[in-house]
């Protein structure tokens, strides 16, 4: 559990990183957990298909920094937001871009 | 970025880390489901009740937030596990996906409505 640990640390400092960057352009969608999430799901279908699923570097890589660095939580959270704000627009594309695109960067991942 | 900011969504990502990964170790694919729709609620109560209303130091909401229940979900294993099952049996995939869907816009809708209440009566008796 401590290498979990550790990647989830990592990954979730890069996560960090990468949404405050995002929020300093000031525009109101949330593209940076976008990305993180595509992005992770890409690398960890990757990572299927060429790590043991059980083994040590599966846990640091992909249950530990892959599953830090990626949120479902956050996601959710800015969805509610938008219903609450009523930009239903912007619901619609998020939900789209985000379930279609992760199951698309999996899938991909996978092939590679 | 400030540095305690940073070294807090560290330490408590690595707590988060670590619950995910014992709740996966003990119910497989299903704890990952767990993981996922528990953090939902408790990131939009999170937003709502404690970060909205600036009960807690900014280090401390960025590091229960991001850090530690950011990291607790996680949308790759969400992603690649639906596509495995999909695989194995498109029925199988498909409730996935559904209940992962709805699932994690209800908890986090019911997070935010609970915190919202919760809130209004709490700065009532104030």
């Amino acid at each position: 559990m401590l290498s979990v640990g550790c990647g989830a640390a990592l990954g979730a400092l890069l996560r960090y990183w990468l949404t405050s960057i995002w929020k300093r352009q000031r525009i109101d969608w949330p593209l940076a957990t976008l990305l993180i999430n595509l992005t992770g799901a890409l690398v960890l279908g990757f990572l299927t298909g060429h790590l043991a699923a059980d083994g040590a570097a599966m846990r640091f890589w992909g249950v530990g920094l892959l599953g830090g660095y990626t949120t479902f939580s956050t996601f959710n959270t800015e969805l509610v937001a938008m219903v609450d704000e009523r930009r239903w627009g912007s619901l619609v594309a998020y939900l789209i871009l985000s379930y279609g695109g992760g199951l698309v960067a999996a899938w991909v991942g996978m092939q590679m | 970025m400030k540095l305690t900011n940073a070294i807090s969504v560290a330490v408590f990502g690595f707590a988060g880390g670590v619950f995910r990964g014992l709740l996966s170790t003990a119910f497989d694919a299903n704890g990952v489901l767990v993981a996922n729709l528990l953090g939902c609620f408790l990131l939009a109560f999170l937003t709502y009740y404690v970060i909205e209303r600036d009960l807690l130091a900014g280090w401390l909401n960025a590091g229960l937030g991001t850090g530690l229940i950011g990291a607790f979900t996680t949308f790759s294993s969400f992603s690649t596990t639906t596509i495995k099952l999909t695989q194995h049996s498109p029925l199988l995939g498909g409730a996935y996906l559904l209940v992962s869907m709805v699932g994690g816009l209800a908890m986090a809708g019911l997070g935010m409505t609970l915190a919202r209440r919760l809130g209004r009566v709490v700065d009532r008796h104030a």
